[in-house]
């Protein structure tokens, strides 16, 4: 009666110190995906709301304190993940957590004082990983303006292959043309793996038509995705200058990277006291001692000229108002930082452009970590990516033996609808399959698909 | 209100009713009973209808408190009904409402029995008496969590809703996991216990019964002289086991965790001890004089003081025949109750700890108006809202009782018996005194008063809210409109 056929994968045992925003987003997905899950936090009304929504313990405490990680059983305890509010309370909880169990650990550090040391503190204090939400949010921002008419970049394959994301506009070439003429005349090593219309992701097969207003993603060598970009018909050259208005720790982490690629860089900071400091930290930035929200202050320096327009302050509503401002008055591409998770639906309706949100940026990778740790125990998923806010997936498998997959022509597999292989990636070659190639021992294999759950590569049969 | 999972979850619980029936058209078939085929029977259409209603997945598993309280109560009207039918058509208990009190009485496990004659019963029906104790004794909603996939995390509710208590924890964090172990240390228990019994000669059937009933902390005999009639060794151990089913739960899980020194050091399961210890030691004074000897008293004493404390309700004497004082020790257990998550009812010591602490708190502060203190549990400070829910649950406890004490008094009946009456069903033990007493029971009740009691039962198990929330208006209209939108 007890006994269960179908006994689901081990989850790990995780322990999560703070339930913040960050803390919260990995509990939903964490606690989805079958881990255990303990959370620790000082606030019992947090620990309390968060146990009614999830299946999951919570224990009121100091995370670094030693009874309260042995409470939480710290010794049996696979991942400990602190994302309280403070660095210092994270890195310790981690050093505490590392000597008494002996767990991964993976902590958020955000000042940039200690966020230049990360390899160092990283090393000396045993951490799987420590992550930035401003950094990724920013290294996430200077992608997307570097190949401006891509909505969003992922990289692969150690960075050889690219999954770009982009939206067909009105009157493209690309508009009212099936799959299969596209990969006969336009492009044939590239391939749309998913795509959204009207709030659906569906993986699209060869007589899939495409009609403006269409997100494709698609998945092509770094060349090819630019070269094809621009045979439709989009320019794919970097921008020259960019407005940061806001002057955060985000801003200052992407100023640093826009400046490295040559890109002029203006921060538009209310905070005099901040401005100063920047203008020590980016001397070959131009630091605008004002308010961002002020239409006039933006016209003076020049927003409708403006090559790109990245929205970082604190408030998530100004931040919004600001992109559409800049939408309005200048041909700008936007970048908008949001911060809370919620309204999600509104937020894609508007006409924002890219949209960061630095917390899920972090969860997503620290997830990723999860989700490796515990596939590789006993499958071969490398790494997973979750595309269209998580309605689609796109899995890396090794292809460690001879299966049932291996072998057959892709187009005579018989493969679950709603799935897509997308690339293969062999003898360091990325490869953009079409129905005649076969998968070999020794490959890895990247799977685009809206179902979720994948833990071996023979799940991709039907 | 999200109706479609409360239809879900209805279905499973109807299911699993269905195959819990199974094991009676075994004893049917073993002892050659006509009765076993009709719980086949039964336990056939609640099999095949329950499946039927929880075969479409809800598309939402969106599930929150009112959810967790609506469909543990209809859970529990919708078993008992259920379960009712068997004694119905085999004519064994041939009115409905009969029937139902003594089902109700099953699964609340109160053990309060409407039948003159319990050996007249066929074994079949006997055993399915006894059976829907040990069911209800954890829980079918928790065992309905140990088995069935769900997903998200808001059914703590259900749970919460069905395990007494005032803070419901988790052992593990995953709810699955931990109903899982709940019902290990229930079945390793019972095991035990039959074990235990049948090394004292007791019979295989006998065994299986009373160990169901000391699991759930039921108390259905079945002799009419409930466990009156069996050696004093059998009366140890069912003494003995009715204690341990009263204790705490996540005790023998902390034990099993080897963190003996915190299981140990659980200051509810001390003060149960304790009061155990205080008032068997004030029994077994109170009635030596009237007994064969010390070893008489003692069994007899502590036997009593285990089953009323624990909310079992067997008994191996006629104790309304003692004298006054061990009377009133008596009542005065019923309310207190066994352990929070435990098998038992009443108050539960937890609640009578917190309510202590509050008065002491309180009583302080007269001394020191400015000072500030916080109540502790086990060496942590209790929230606030445990505080308060607990004041609010003795509040509504003291209604519900009232009022029901107002309705009984149109029998006509003596004080004793009404309020021993409504205190032992509200507190799922059984038997009270004076016409309710142990040598009685409850078949000369008019209908009325048998659905009030009935209710009582349901109430003081789902500990009253789930049963009260029944009759919040705000859910009706909810629940209606959800429906009538689902409709368009």
């Amino acid at each position: 009666m007890f006994g269960k056929k179908h006994e689901e994968k081990r989850g790990l045992q995780i322990i999560i110190v703070g339930c913040g925003k960050v803390g919260r987003t990995l509990v939903e997905q964490l606690s989805r995906e079958g881990h255990d899950i303990i959370v620790v936090d000082k606030d019992a009304k947090r620990v309390q709301s968060l146990a009614n929504l999830y299946d999951i313990m919570g224990i009121v405490g100091n995370g670094a304190s030693y009874s309260v990680l042995q409470e939480a059983g710290i010794e049996n305890t696979d991942l400990l993940i602190a994302v309280t509010e403070s660095d210092e309370l994270n890195l310790l909880c981690c050093t505490v957590a590392k000597r008494v169990g002996d767990c991964a650990a993976i902590a958020r550090v955000r000042t940039p004082d200690y966020s230049r040391e990360v390899g160092y503190l990283r090393e000396k204090l045993g951490l799987a990983m420590i992550v930035n939400p401003e950094l990724e949010a920013a290294s996430e921002a200077a992608r997307i303006l570097y190949l401006p008419t891509a909505l969003e970049i992922d990289s692969f394959a150690h960075g050889q292959a690219d999954m770009i994301k982009f939206k067909v506009p009105e009157g493209n070439v690309l508009d009212g043309m099936n799959l299969i003429t596209l990969g006969q005349r336009i492009a044939p090593d590239i391939l749309i793996c998913a795509v959204e219309r009207e709030g659906q992701v569906t993986i699209p097969g060869g007589t899939f038509q495409i009609r403006s207003g269409d997100i494709l993603s698609f998945a092509a060598s770094r060349s090819a995705g630019k070269a094809f970009l621009e045979r439709i018909g989009f320019k794919t050259n970097a921008v020259r200058n960019a407005m940061l208005i806001g002057g955060g720790k985000a801003s200052y982490y992407l100023a640093k990277q826009l400046l490295n690629m040559g890109i002029h860089v203006k921060i538009i900071e209310i905070d005099r006291v901040r401005c100063e400091e920047l203008s020590v930290l980016l001397p070959q930035a131009v630091i605008i001692n004002g308010d961002g929200t002020n239409e006039e202050l933006l016209r003076e320096e020049g927003i409708e000229r403006a090559e790109a327009v990245v929205a970082l302050t604190g408030i998530d509503e100004e931040n919004i108002l600001l992109t559409l401002y800049a939408r309005r008055v200048s041909q700008a591409k936007t970048i908008t930082k949001i911060n809370r998770i919620t309204f999600q639906d509104v937020i894609n309706s508007l006409d924002l452009g890219s949209v960061i949100y630095p917390k899920y940026i972090t969860a997503e990778a620290i997830i990723r970590y999860a989700r490796a740790m515990r596939e590789s125990m006993d499958s071969n998923i490398e790494t997973l990516y979750h595309m269209f806010d998580h309605r689609a997936e796109a899995v890396e498998f090794r292809v460690d033996g001879d299966s049932a997959v291996t072998g057959v022509p892709l187009k005579d597999l018989p493969l679950k609808s709603d799935l897509l292989v997308s690339s293969i990636f062999r003898s360091g070659k990325v490869l953009i399959p079409n129905g005649q190639d076969m998968i070999r021992k020794g490959d890895t294999i990247m799977v685009v698909t809206t179902h979720t759950g994948f833990s071996d590569i023979q799940d991709i049969l039907a | 209100m999200n109706l479609s999972m409360i239809r879900y979850i209805l279905g499973y619980v109807l299911a699993v009713e269905g195959l819990l029936m199974a094991p009676c058209s075994l004893v049917g078939l073993i002892y050659g009973e006509q009765e076993g085929w009709w719980f086949l029977a039964v336990g056939a259409v609640s099999l095949a209808l329950g499946l039927l209603i929880a075969r479409k997945k809800p598309s939402s598993q969106v599930f929150y408190l009112k959810e967790g309280c609506v469909s543990t109560a209809l859970c529990w009207i919708i078993m008992s009904a259920v379960g009712c039918l068997p004694f119905v058509f085999t004519g064994e208990i041939p009115q409905f409402t009969d029937a139902m009190f003594e089902v109700v009485s099953g699964f609340t496990t109160t053990g309060a029995s409407i039948l003159n004659d319990v050996e007249a019963l066929s074994h079949v029906s006997l055993f399915w008496r006894s059976f829907t104790h040990w069911v209800g004794g954890m829980g079918v909603l928790v065992f309905v969590l140990a088995v069935v996939p769900l997903s998200g995390g808001s059914h703590i509710n259900l749970m919460r809703a069905e395990s007494p208590g005032p803070s419901v924890g988790k052992l593990v964090p995953r709810l699955r996991h931990t109903a899982r172990i709940l019902y290990l240390i229930y079945i390793g228990l019972t095991l035990l216990e039959i074990v235990l019994l049948l090394a004292g000669r007791m019979p295989l059937f006998d065994a299986l019964t009373t160990s169901f009933g000391t699991a759930g902390t039921g108390g259905f005999g079945i002799k009419n002289t409930s466990i009156g009639g069996y050696s004093a060794y059998i009366q140890w151990v069912v003494a003995v086991f009715m204690i341990l089913f009263g204790v705490n739960f996540n005790a023998y899980y902390l034990l099993l965790m080897r963190h003996f020194r915190d299981a140990f050091s659980m200051e509810e399961v001390r003060a149960y001890l304790a009061v155990i210890l205080g008032a068997s030691a004030a029994v077994f004074f109170n009635i030596l004089r009237m007994s064969r000897g010390v070893f008489d008293a003692l069994t007899k004493a502590v036997f009593q003081v285990a089953s009323i404390i624990t909310t079992t309700g067997f008994a191996t004497t006629d104790f309304d025949l003692w004298p006054q004082t061990s009377r009133l020790v008596l009542v005065l257990l019923m309310f207190i109750g066994a352990c929070a998550g435990s098998t038992g009812g009443g108050m539960k010591v937890s609640r009578i700890l917190i309510g202590a602490k509050t008065v002491i708190k309180e009583f302080g502060s007269y001394i020191h108006p400015k000072s500030i203190k916080k109540i502790k549990m086990d060496g942590k400070p209790i929230e606030h809202e445990v505080v308060r829910s607990t004041n609010v649950y003795f509040i509504a406890f003291t209604t519900v009782f009232a009022l029901s004490l107002f309705l009984l008094s149109f029998e006509g009946r003596d004080l004793v018996t009404s309020f021993t009456a409504v205190a032992a069903t509200i507190n799922n033990i059984g038997p009270g005194l004076n016409q309710v007493g142990p040598t009685c029971n409850f078949s000369f009740f008019s209908d009325f008063s048998k659905w009030v009691l009935i209710f009582d039962m349901l109430a003081g198990r789902l500990e009253l809210f789930p049963m009260l929330m029944l009759f919040h208006p705000a859910l009706w209209k909810e629940g209606l409109s959800s429906r009538r939108e689902r409709n368009k």
